[in-house]
């Protein structure tokens, strides 16, 4: 069945995640639901002249366990962590790897990181300059740049077609998706891997972030009175994505259906959000779904609990949604996984569509005492049965640039 | 004026928008068009020059930055402290 218009519908057929509340989407949808929060004093490198000492750090990654090939086990951990969760991914939809031939250059790979590898990076310099080694390792710099995980990847499933990584800070997974949805609809491939994965906590990046002062030494208390800055986290969050037909004729199990995308930029400000770019960007989600507001039965918040931006989403969706805003559902699941930055539209959108999938709406958590500037329903403390057919899943990053995708059930 | 104030204003000029403005110890932050980016780089810049640490949040209403005699105050009052303290900043 296609649309009036003779698109192309794009349907996801698995996902994929590596999170602060643990490895694979079970575990990650288990701990949504029960309210957990997997913010957590720093085990992963010293802390002792630093002023932030929490983060999301994921607490189950063996590489020996989640990862199967063996230049994976060589990679940056930003690379492991896209590994498992696309591994993940493609097994939950049966799709048969390597891609066939016919195929391979009909596929495409696009995973994203704000960073890269940054960790390598920071133990390559320290290498260099402070211990003034001979060399760096050799596979340093495939480590590092941000494209290896996209072609690690696509290596080990034989994704010939279009392969890159992508980058738009906070945006990235929502971004990466986006694109991927986008090819598919242009008929460019009729199937993609698309998301992101960030491996970013380590000692030097968390001075950098500290320099910024956006951070809270308390937790990630998005909506709330006092919310005081945002956490930092980690993770990859994984769609695989395919043509409805291809997929139906491959009887390929569907979760989903990726309705809508959105992209703006503020063109403002590097840090300050601005409302008309937030509103705009869901407002071309919304037309591009052909969906009204009112179809949204649920919004995965960008919600990152910094003084600004909850503020700004709020009203931006009061801008797009008009008195649609009081009957939707909203959450901010970093609240719960913290802020995976590039990785977070990745994790978000498999948040969403296990939301659609089983019609249950993940709480904001810690929401004890909220904003009263931020009035709308943003599921406090405890998640909560709803039919949930739509959902919107938000991000808007550093440099004003924003990416909206838009969810629903699988076609009928 | 003394040779702290005369230090942070010249910080300040350099990050203002139009350096050529008057400003004195009463001037509002908010009048100098100094953003929150701006202003963790002048609160770097601050440490640098002084050799301290100003913990601030910018999530939060900081009082210590209102005027720039609430500016001067704060670095001075942390200058004594670390001095006091032993502390290497």
């Amino acid at each position: 069945m296609t649309k009036s218009n003779g698109r192309r519908r794009v349907v996801i057929t698995g996902h994929g995640v590596v999170t602060p509340l643990g490895t694979g989407v079970e575990k990650f949808w288990s701990g949504l639901k029960a309210g957990n929060v997997g913010i957590r004093e720093v085990e992963s490198f010293p802390t002792e002249d630093l002023y932030i000492t929490i983060a999301g750090e994921v607490p189950d990654f063996d590489p020996k366990v989640h990862l199967k090939s063996r230049s994976l086990m060589l990679a940056d951990k930003y690379s492991q962590y896209a590994g498992c969760a696309a591994a993940e991914a493609v097994e939950m939809s049966k799709m048969e790897t390597p891609i066939s031939d016919k195929e391979a250059y009909k596929s495409a790979c696009v995973i994203g990181s704000g960073v890269g590898g940054l960790t390598t990076l920071e133990f390559s310099y320290k290498m260099l300059f402070q211990e003034n080694k001979r060399a760096t390792h050799p596979l340093t710099l495939l480590k590092a740049i941000g494209s290896s995980a996209s072609a690690h990847v696509s290596i080990e499933y034989g994704i010939k077609g279009p392969t890159y990584g992508l980058v738009s800070a906070c945006s990235t997974a929502s971004h990466s998706i986006g694109n991927v949805y986008r090819m598919i609809r242009e008929g460019l491939v009729d199937f993609g891997i698309g998301g992101a994965a960030e491996a970013s906590l380590n000692w030097g990046a968390t001075r950098a972030w500290q320099a910024m002062r956006v951070l809270s030494p308390d937790g990630l208390f998005p909506f709330s009175k006092n919310r005081n800055g945002t956490v930092l986290a980690e993770g990859a969050g994984i769609l695989l994505l395919e043509e409805y037909e291809h997929a139906k004729e491959r009887g390929a199990p569907i979760l989903a259906e990726l309705k809508g995308y959105g992209m703006t930029a503020d063109a403002a400000d590097m840090v300050n959000p601005s409302i008309d770019g937030a509103s705009a960007a869901m407002e071309m989600a919304l037309a591009d779904s052909e969906l009204s507001p009112s179809d949204i039965d649920y919004i995965n918040a960008h919600g990152t609990a910094t003084a600004v931006n909850d503020l700004n989403e709020t009203r931006a969706i009061k801008r797009v949604f008009g008195n649609a805003a009081n009957n939707v559902s909203i959450s901010s699941t970093k609240s719960m996984h913290g802020h995976c930055l590039g990785a977070g539209g990745g994790i978000e959108a498999v948040a969403a569509i296990k939301a659609i999938g089983e019609n249950y709406v993940p709480p904001t958590a810690g929401l004890t005492d909220p904003d009263p500037e931020c009035d709308l329903d943003y599921t406090p403390l405890q998640g909560k049965d709803r039919e949930v057919n739509y959902a919107m899943s938000n991000s808007f990053a550093f440099g004003g640039l924003n990416a909206v995708l838009v969810f629903g059930p699988p076609p009928a | 004026m003394d040779d702290v104030a005369d230090k942070i204003i010249e910080i300040l000029r350099k990050n203002m928008k139009d350096p050529s403005k008057t400003v004195t110890l009463d001037t509002p932050l908010s009048e100098l068009e100094i953003e929150s980016l701006d202003l963790a780089v002048i609160v770097f810049d601050i440490e640098d020059t002084f050799g301290i640490e100003i913990p601030y949040n910018a999530n939060e209403e900081v009082e210590a930055f209102a005027t720039v005699g609430s500016v001067v105050d704060r670095v001075k009052s942390i200058m004594a402290e670390t001095k006091s303290s032993g502390a290497a900043a």
